[in-house]
């Protein structure tokens, strides 16, 4: 149990900036997710806390300790590799002792280790493969070996770099759920890296976005989520994207799509220079036939289906607003086919308004709509 | 009319025919002189000029060479000069693996700048005739008074060996990914105790292919022997050569059959140490 600070950490490879200027602050027993796409420095900055990576500038707190100069082996974290990094010539129980034995993690007689190594395998299903070697494992097999070699030991700080990431998509779900649930996990300082938003939003207290390097923004799953700080982190949450279009502001409306979508320009907002992009999340749009009554207050575009997928119970519609195509994930039962025309509708909390800019790059949100900002659930 | 094919039966086509016949040529061309040797082996003195393969077998030369009269014939004991040979190349391959195998790592692990000049000045070695360096070396030796000794045999030779261990160990070190490593280093391990623990015996097969291949240069290895020794440390490939006789009478039957008793420690090692050349030891630690 430790904090951990990152104060101006940086490093580069060459003359690429995996890591740069990067402050973070991790509380005690905090579980905290670096959510960035590949590239973005998330396995560089753990490497940096474990002490694997020797970084140009800046310093890794631990516990109040500086980290300047500690060898890895006396910084007292656990670390899951993304490649497992399994020792081949040992079994799973070999692999599960080797920290237990080093010395460094404290003195275990046999029967100690036996008794740990016992708990974190039956809490992670493997204890029937205890006398397999790592190449006779299935990936998610070895990736749950791999995680039980950080639960197994005591440690300041679990560092886990894409733990979930080789799994199938229904072993990814499952065992998402059973992380959430292990008892070490909620006990200790964690530090979470991750690609897959769905993840960050599950398991995370805080989440950090990272892009090239560089922390976009730190917050909870709700803030994260519903008041990214660009179109950037707007974008990397949520699948379908979220669905941004350029408009003009002109007479106190902001409008779009040639019109076809209108709304009241927020006076709160600082839209000076008369353009402006607005976001909405297709799973915030609602999908009605046209014509039928929207809910008092939204937004409504018009438009015609052009393509409908179904998704299961959902279906993901890409509707043509004005010559701009809008997607929107909804319910079956609104019944629309292709070449339906349709009204969308959304709440003003609902809309983005970002900062306009050239195409192509990402833009700061100005803020939503509506005159407030939703309230702020805090759990 | 066609018939039915069975698996694993190829077609007999005229293309198939000379290929076969073109490998079976090649094979009697490589094999021949093998095969050659092994009959003057076991020639007489009468026969061993004759260009016939009609004779009466004998092992006597292999006998001779083994015993006195072998070494009254050359002033060189046979036995011995083996007995040398294996010192010398074992003691060589010794030092190349205790300070190579460490290099190896190192190269395999760090780059830094000059990194890879270091490694080619190293294998540039290899390049240089031995002849190019032998007339100093044979005036250092004289020097420091190692002339004909082994501990100067052993010194000249891993200058063969070392290049070979240092740059086939480094790719096996670098197929290894340093996550391996890492995770030791966070299990509480220090970095020496990784590389024994955790790295070494991952490389094991390369230790051993590397090991057998120097051990085989160093052997077979002529010019350095035949200039830097006298009759103390002299190895079995100059031994052999005395049979042709400096000044004397050729004995080519006895060269043979010295030079097959010569083939066969290499060979016997080679043979044990098959199974160990089995690559794939590290499948499974990594992702692929």
């Amino acid at each position: 149990m430790a904090t951990v600070e990152l104060l101006g950490l940086s490093k580069a490879y060459g003359d690429v900036e995996a890591v740069a200027d990067l402050e973070l602050s991790i509380g005690d027993g905090e579980f905290f997710v670096v959510l960035g796409p590949s590239g973005a420095g998330k396995t560089t900055t753990l490497k940096s806390v474990a002490g694997l990576v020797e970084v140009d500038r800046g310093d890794v707190v631990i516990a109040g300790r500086s980290m300047r100069g500690v060898e890895p082996y006396h910084r007292n974290v656990a670390m899951a590799f993304e490649s497992y990094a399994l020792y081949p010539q040992k079994t799973v129980f070999e692999n599960l002792a080797s920290p237990l034995r080093s010395g460094r993690t404290g003195r275990y007689s046999a029967s100690d280790q036996q008794q740990r190594i016992d708990a974190v395998t039956t809490t992670l299903g493997i204890n029937h493969l205890l006398k397999r070697f790592p190449r006779e494992l299935s990936n998610g097999q070895r990736q749950r070996v791999a995680l039980g070699r950080v639960l197994v030991r005591p440690a300041d700080v679990y560092l886990l770099d894409e733990p979930l990431s080789h799994l199938d998509a229904k072993l990814r779900a499952q065992m998402r759920a059973e992380l959430k649930q292990l008892g070490e996990m909620s006990n200790t300082t964690s530090l979470y890296v991750t690609h897959d938003y769905q993840e960050a939003l599950a398991l995370g207290d805080r989440i950090a976005v990272l892009r090239h390097g560089r922390l976009v923004q730190v917050g909870t799953p709700h803030e994260i989520w519903r008041t990214p700080v660009d179109s950037f982190v707007a974008k990397a949450l949520g699948q379908p994207e979220i669905n941004i279009v350029d408009a003009e502001v002109a007479d106190g409306r902001l409008r779009a799509a040639g019109g076809a979508i209108d709304l009241p320009a927020p006076q709160h907002l600082d839209l000076a220079g008369g353009r402006a992009r607005l976001g909405f999340r297709p799973r915030d749009l609602g999908l009605v036939r046209a014509g039928a009554t929207a809910p008092a207050g939204d937004v409504v575009l018009r438009g015609r289906v052009g393509l409908a997928e179904r998704l299961g119970r959902l279906m993901e519609f890409s509707v043509d607003v004005g010559g701009t195509d809008v997607i929107v994930v909804a319910d079956s039962d609104a019944g629309a086919r292709e070449g339906d025309v349709v009204d969308l509708h959304v709440p003003l909390t609902d809309v983005h308004v970002f900062a306009a800019g050239p195409a192509e790059e990402d833009t700061l949100r100005l803020g939503g709509a509506a005159v407030r900002e939703p309230a702020q659930e805090r759990s | 009319m066609a018939k039915e094919m069975k698996p694993g039966q190829k077609r007999v086509t005229a293309g198939s025919v000379v290929a076969d016949v073109m490998i079976l040529a090649w094979f009697v061309f490589s094999l021949f002189p093998l095969l050659w040797m092994l009959l003057l082996a076991l020639k007489n003195d009468a026969d061993q000029t004759s260009t016939y393969f009609a004779f009466s077998p004998t092992f006597e030369n292999f006998v001779t060479v083994l015993s006195q009269r072998g070494q009254d014939l050359t002033s060189v004991n046979f036995g011995q000069a083996m007995l040398t040979s294996v010192i010398n190349c074992v003691g060589a391959v010794l030092v190349s693996l205790v300070v190579g195998v460490p290099a190896a790592y190192a190269a395999g692990r760090w780059k830094y700048r000059g990194s890879e000049d270091l490694m080619f000045q190293m294998l540039s070695f290899r390049f240089a005739p031995e002849l190019m360096v032998i007339v100093p070396l044979f005036v250092i030796y004289n020097t420091l008074g190692i002339f004909d000794t082994k501990v100067g045999m052993v010194w000249v030779l891993q200058l063969v060996t070392m290049p070979l261990v240092v740059w086939i160990l480094r790719s096996y070190f670098q197929d290894l990914s340093p996550e391996l490593e890492q995770a030791a280093l966070l299990d509480g391990y220090t970095r020496i105790r990784a590389f024994l623990t955790v790295a070494l015996p991952l490389v094991r097969p390369g230790i051993a292919a590397s090991a057998l291949l120097a051990f085989i240069f160093a052997w077979n290895n002529y010019v350095f022997p035949l200039i830097l020794t006298d009759s103390a440390a002299t190895t079995v490939t100059v031994a052999v050569t005395k049979y042709l006789g400096g000044g004397g009478q050729a004995y080519y039957n006895l060269t043979a059959a010295a030079a097959l008793l010569g083939a066969l420690p290499p060979l016997v090692l080679a043979l044990t140490i098959q199974r160990y050349l089995v690559r794939g030891l590290s499948f499974g630690a990594v992702k692929a």
